[in-house]
């Protein structure tokens, strides 16, 4: 027997000598046995215990190599900074209110989660399970119709934009003498001089996917914004078939059709993948979407990224410009951590969003109106190269005359309604009814506005 | 004894993850369809069978059923006419018989989010090789996203494609256990080919038959993956059947119990068709 053991040995043989000699019965040895092991098994979960061990746990949903990196050293920069621990789960934003759902019924909820539906915040706000950070929001400025209040509260913090426009080909637009079209005819003869055969000319002029998927739902409507048209009206009443809305929507289909010959076959079996690798194959000279699209071609194209330009969807009569919204962001849940959560979402909102939204600069468009100003965001080499695109996305918020729209966000208020309206897919469905059956605007109009009464009904 | 209590204990665990994997969660999601609920967080609400009145009122929901009809049938049709013929053939002599036999099995062995992408890109309006193909017939493109009929074929030649071979398999292992005298017999009384295929290879195979069918029938009804990745219900819900109604319930359109109320309908509505299978087709002959 080693000494070490022999002594400990020995000293338990004399404490327990010591007190069974005392005059203790071997119940009062065994209760005061049983009181130690309670008490040491409450002293696991007490307060003290676990702030050695404090990890706020963080569902990212922004699945990018360089945007987990840099989540991953903000994380890492804030344990050594004070010692909790953030533990960074990423999945698929679209997969995220399912994952925070099923933590919460799990028992084992995140403490911050990406979401990219306000319908999933108003819920989630609703159940209780969030709380409110507006004295976070409070400190800064911020861009238009982002913020989405509930009753009141600010319950997420908007980390980008994400609106779409419609990019094209500035070398070809340069070779033939093109202005960005300032309504829908200038468009028309955009796209018309564009394609072709002949030099500075492609295959086709423009992609809109029309399938009932959310490619549509994001691209393909910008113009429908820009002439004006709303789906609800202020008491959630359906509008779109109203006549004041059902000329507009239907000048809509008519613009939509006619553009159909300039784009490529079948764009109700285009998506994703067509928007992005039609343009940069050149079979494309116009494509809708986001900066995602410059970044990515910097990344691997910088010469022909150089050659991107960009222009808001106009309307029919050129008086108005609209960009489909997107956005994305941030809410912290209600759990024993929510403390820590709340103090590392404003270290990083003051530390390390910069570097966040730097991972893909010209897309993560800033929802702060002060990161405009901050030269460390400006100082990003990409953002002073396409200074004209967020020349573009700031005047998108400060010009009244610019629409941002979404399905998924219409109506007078927040409501789960619009994201209802946004996944049944009664306007691609409209569109498809126009462009491959053929049925007339108003036939269209109507199913679409009966489908969305049924949705909101529900 | 000590075997017994083996037996036993190796039963009581079957029992155990039976009752938690499947059990548990289908005794939730039946709690589920009779309560109004948003999310899988909401505070749910007890309607009764009000979620089962809306669902059975609804036309998309008797449409997605129809589909799902002709999209099972149409698919255990071809997978099994195929499969027996392409199981006779491999188990004729022909020439690399292991070899051709390996090959067969492939798609079976795709992931299927491999193949759905793959076709799709096949189909591609543009690019695609289906695409470059008909344009030497004239056609400028197969229009699945455009056509529900085009649409329904292609998800079915897809899953045919895919599942064939296991059914070849199966049949294979019943050809094999044939007995060759049961030919030759009939061969020296004269059956033609088509005589020994109905009345030796045909009842022979019934045992496999009726298993392969039963799993065809459930595993097709109820299958989600390859429609939902191809074409996600569309266009306009023509491949939309009772699956890709009930996830879109449930994750889209904010309608739990809803989702939960087709669930459990198409779980009734199989439970039944398989009753009657049984019925018809009892699986002991012995009996």
């Amino acid at each position: 027997m080693s000494k070490a053991k022999d002594f400990k040995s020995k000293r338990l043989s004399a404490d327990l000598a010591g007190t069974t000699g005392g005059g203790s019965s071997r119940r009062t040895v065994i209760k005061g046995i049983g009181a130690a092991a309670g008490a040491a098994a409450i002293g696991l979960h007490a307060p003290f215990v676990h702030a050695a061990e404090k990890t706020i746990r963080f569902l990212n949903g922004e699945p990018s190599r360089e945007s987990v990196r840099a989540m991953r050293f903000a994380g890492a920069q804030y344990e050594k900074e004070t010692g909790i621990k953030v533990q960074m789960d990423t999945i698929p934003a679209g997969k995220a209110f399912e994952k925070v759902q099923a933590s919460i019924k799990s028992g084992r909820p995140y403490d911050i989660a990406t979401l990219i539906f306000v319908g999933d915040v108003l819920i989630l706000a609703d159940e209780k399970k969030l709380v409110p950070i507006n004295d976070l929001i409070k400190k800064y400025d911020w861009g238009p119709r982002i913020l989405f209040p509930v009753k009141g509260n600010n319950y997420w913090y908007p980390y980008d934009y994400n609106l779409c426009w419609i990019n094209c080909r500035q070398d070809l637009y340069d070779a033939k003498g093109l202005k960005a079209p300032q309504n829908w005819d200038g468009m028309m003869s955009n796209l018309d001089a564009l394609q072709g055969t002949g030099e500075n000319q492609l295959p086709h002029g423009i992609v809109h996917p029309i399938g009932s998927n959310g490619a549509t739902n994001y691209t393909a409507f910008g113009y429908m914004w820009a002439n004006g048209v709303e789906l609800f009206d202020d008491n959630w009443n359906v509008v779109l078939d109203s006549p004041e809305m059902a000329a507009k929507v239907g000048e809509y289909l008519d613009f939509m059709s006619a553009m159909t010959k300039y784009m490529p076959p079948a764009p109700a079996q285009a998506g994703w993948a067509n928007l992005v690798g039609d343009f940069q194959t050149d079979k494309i000279s116009h494509t809708p979407g986001t900066g995602r699209l410059i970044d990515t071609m910097n990344v691997r194209m910088p010469k022909r990224a150089a050659n991107v330009g960009t222009f808001l969807f106009p309307s029919k009569g050129g008086d108005k410009f609209a960009v489909n919204h997107g956005y994305d962001g941030w809410v912290v849940l209600d759990t024993a951590m929510t403390d820590e959560a709340l103090k590392f979402l404003e270290w990083f909102s003051d530390e390390h969003l910069i570097n966040f939204l730097h991972t893909s600069p010209v897309h993560y468009q800033p929802t702060r109106l002060d990161i405009y100003e901050d030269p460390r965001w400006q100082a990003h080499p990409d953002l002073e190269q396409f200074k004209h695109i967020t020349e573009m996305q700031k005047q998108v918020l400060s010009d009244k005359d610019i629409i941002i729209r979404s399905i998924d966000t219409e109506g007078p208020e927040v409501d789960v309604r619009a994201g209802k309206v946004f996944r049944s897919y009664a306007l691609p469905e409209m569109l498809q009814n126009k462009m491959v059956r053929n049925m007339s605007n108003a036939e269209c109009i109507k199913t679409a506005a009966d489908k969305i009464r049924a949705t909101v009904a529900g | 004894m000590r075997g017994e209590r083996v037996l036993y204990s190796i039963f009581s665990v079957a029992i155990a993850l039976t009752a938690l994997l499947i059990l548990y969660p289908a005794y939730h999601a039946l709690e589920l369809s009779f309560q109004d609920l948003d999310s899988f967080i909401s505070k749910p609400v007890w309607i009764g069978f009000g979620n089962y009145a809306d669902v059975l009122a609804m036309p998309e929901f008797w449409n997605a059923l129809g589909r799902g009809l002709v999209f099972s049938g149409t698919t255990i049709a071809l997978q099994i006419v195929l499969g027996i013929g392409f199981a006779m053939l491999l188990d004729t002599a022909i020439p690399a018989k292991p070899l051709v036999r390996g090959i067969t099995v492939l798609p079976y062995l795709l992931p299927t989010i491999i193949v759905a992408l793959t076709f799709q890109w096949m189909l591609d309006s543009t690019v695609g090789v289906f695409t470059q193909f008909v344009r030497l017939f004239g056609y400028s493109y197969i229009p699945w996203g455009e056509s529900g009929t085009v649409a329904m074929t292609v998800v079915i030649v897809l899953s045919v494609w895919i599942w064939t071979p296991f059914v070849t398999l199966a049949f294979l292992a019943g050809l094999q256990a044939v007995p060759g005298e049961l030919y030759e017999a009939a061969r020296v009384d004269g059956a033609s080919a088509w005589q020994r295929f109905w009345h030796i290879t045909m009842p022979q195979l019934r045992p496999v038959l009726t298993v392969v069918l039963l799993l065809r029938a459930i595993w097709m009804f109820n299958k989600f993956d390859i429609i939902w990745l191809t074409t996600r219900g569309g266009p306009l819900q023509a491949t939309e059947h009772l699956p890709i109604l009930a996830y879109r319930k449930t994750f889209e359109m904010y309608e739990v119990g809803q989702g939960a109320a087709v669930s459990a309908i198409s779980f009734v509505i199989l439970s039944v068709l398989i009753l009657f299978y049984f019925y018809f087709f009892p699986l002991d002959e012995k009996e």
